[in-house]
């Protein structure tokens, strides 16, 4: 039951000036200020890095996997995230780049953009094949499915029950390499190259994942660092130049929508963790049911907005179209993959609800819970200023009945009964 | 006054024991629903929705109170002069009652035709008043009563309970 859960986030507390701004735009309700100090829930995380962005004083950090890592391994392949070439000017090449990831220490460079041409042919198939489970919803962004998880159970049989992009490219390619090079697949280190800490959390304990193959995720940050470094000694390669950049549009959720629709469905991109709690209680009222397909990205305009990129999303997203324009779908190993999916290889496990929001076992516990948080909610002055370190008054009433906090951290309470005011 | 009664076969022995045995709620709480005002309609139903997954009720019956309270809802948003939700909480189930301020139903029975509106040009545009709502309801509830007159105000009364197979 007490399952431990891995976080991409690290707490610098001596750095923790108890302002709060954290966790005010956390969307869970996973954050408190206690004496002075931010505290992490770790059951309601859902790696969404909101409050990495909302810190001044650099006391919540992303956490990624160190470059150092690949040396452990043997044969050392670097699968890139959609969102990577949109952070680099156009005129700095794909080969150029991949040469650089070559100099840094990686034997392979893959593209998950090359994954993207039979990807929307498999979506398309599972949505054809799970027609009961209308609208399917996209489970390639992992804050996503760990925030539906958590909030919205009954929509986890909606989920895609599919292994994302770079997940089924690490399996694919572990096997391939390990036959090809003549190397144990534990020899064979796989590594993410990802634009967002929910990325690098999906990375080591991933949901639902029968076989995990990816060995660890490097920032984007992190690269973006080592390539500048290495760039003017390497040489460009016209040779190496890569044509399947049409995938890249991946990074944008609009264009993942786009894609996946064939003429024939109705899809649907919603990015931004609120506009995604909004539309997912939508979908659970059945407001919004006219949807095939639904792509949900906590970042906003999908991956191209991740924390962990350089270029800031809009710049990126521009370059991506640029990009991508008049450009077709190749094939590669689309048939093996194909053959594979249908074969069940990459299926996952049901996606399991965490329960955190239940305050009882016993309902009627949790009813005169529900009750006594009522009244403490009516005595707070309802300001939700959060300088108690919970994030609304409503949170401070639910922290007071767990034992968790008292009236007294109310400082609005505190100065009216000095007052003497009722 | 008109009156329509739909109990789910296999709670009608439950729905009877509930109606006799003249139990207190453990929880009450009471909604304003306004007329047209499409903005908010659902946050009363989002608002008790919560609360019951805070409760620990199974997602699938959570789904179909937010259907029901949903379509009730708009019910009263997009048809009525507006009204109220009132929610009452027991430990196996949740009762609701949703009272608007008229203009009340001719006739309840075609109310309940799938497909059936009286809903006006500017209602359907705005993608609601396909004449899906009381369907929907009486699909997803264990017990709908309906009363209600033309000039008059119309209640609905629901009740779900949690455990769908007892």
């Amino acid at each position: 039951m007490n399952k431990k859960y891995f976080h991409a986030i690290k707490l610098i507390t001596s750095n923790c000036t108890g302002c709060t701004k954290c966790v005010r735009v956390c969307p869970t309700e996973a954050l408190r200020v206690r004496n002075g100090k931010v505290r992490l829930d770790e059951k309601r995380c859902i790696d969404c890095g909101n409050c990495i962005t909302a810190c001044d004083f650099d006391a919540i950090r992303a956490v990624s996997d160190k470059l150092e890592m690949i040396n452990k391994f043997q044969y050392k392949i670097a699968i890139l995230s959609t969102a990577f070439e949109g952070q680099f000017p156009r005129r700095i090449s794909n080969s150029k780049i991949n040469n650089a990831l070559r100099h840094i220490g990686f034997d392979a460079i893959v593209q998950e953009s090359s994954l993207i041409n039979i990807m929307i042919k498999i979506i398309r198939d599972y949505i054809k094949t799970h027609s009961e489970l209308k609208p399917i919803i996209s489970s390639h962004c992992p804050t996503v499915v760990r925030l539906i998880q958590l909030r919205f159970p009954s929509l986890l049989p909606n989920l895609l029950h599919v292994e994302a992009p770079m997940r089924i490219l690490a399996m694919f390619l572990k096997e391939k390499f390990s036959q090809e090079q003549n190397l144990n697949e534990s020899e064979i280190g796989v590594f993410t190259i990802v634009p967002s800490i929910a990325n690098v959390t999906a990375a080591h304990q991933p949901e639902g994942t029968l076989k995990n193959a990816i060995d660890g995720a490097i920032s984007i940050r992190d690269i973006f660092g080592k390539i500048i470094e290495v760039l003017p000694s390497v040489k460009q390669n016209k040779s190496n130049e890569i044509d399947h950049v049409r995938g890249m549009g991946w990074a944008i959720s609009n264009i993942q929508a786009e894609e996946v629709n064939d003429g024939k469905l109705k899809t649907l991109a919603v990015s931004g963790i609120q506009n995604v709690i909004e539309i997912l209680a939508k979908i659970e009222n059945m407001q919004i049911d006219k949807y095939d397909y639904v792509v949900l990205n906590n970042c906003f305009n999908g991956c191209v907005g991740g924390t962990l990129n350089v270029e800031n999303s809009f710049v990126t997203m521009s370059r991506i179209l640029d990009l991508i324009r008049n450009t077709s779908y190749k094939e590669y190993y689309d048939k093996e993959i194909f053959t594979m999916y249908k074969k069940g290889s990459f299926n996952v496990k049901p996606l399991e609800p965490r329960s955190i929001m239940t305050l009882d076992k016993d309902i009627k516990t949790a009813l005169s819970k529900i009750k006594k948080i009522d009244a403490i909610t009516r005595k707070l002055p309802g300001l939700d200023c959060s300088a108690c370190g919970s994030p609304t008054c409503r949170v401070l009433a639910e922290d007071i009945v767990a034992g968790k906090a008292s009236l007294s951290d109310c400082i609005i309470l505190q100065r009216k009964q000095k007052r003497g005011e009722k | 006054m008109a009156e329509y009664w739909y109990v789910r076969p296999e709670k009608e022995e439950a729905v009877n024991f509930f109606f006799n045995s003249g139990r207190k709620p453990d929880y009450t709480q009471k909604f304003e629903i306004n007329e047209k005002d499409f903005i908010h309609t659902g946050r009363a139903t989002a608002e008790m929705k919560l609360l019951l997954k805070r409760l620990g009720v199974e997602a699938t019956v959570l789904r179909r109170f937010a259907i029901i309270g949903y379509e009730a809802e708009i019910n009263i948003t997009a048809h009525s002069r507006g009204g109220e939700m009132i929610c009452n909480v027991y430990p196996d189930l949740v009762h609701v009652v949703f009272e608007d301020k008229g203009p009340g139903m001719k006739d309840i029975e075609q109310s309940m035709t799938p497909g059936f509106s009286t809903a006006d040009q500017e209602i359907r545009e705005l993608g609601f008043g396909a004449g899906l709502g009381l369907p929907n309801i009486k699909k997803n509830t264990d017990m709908m009563h309906i009363t209600s007159a033309e000039n008059s105000n119309t209640v609905l009364e629901i009740i779900v309970f949690f455990k769908e197979n007892e």
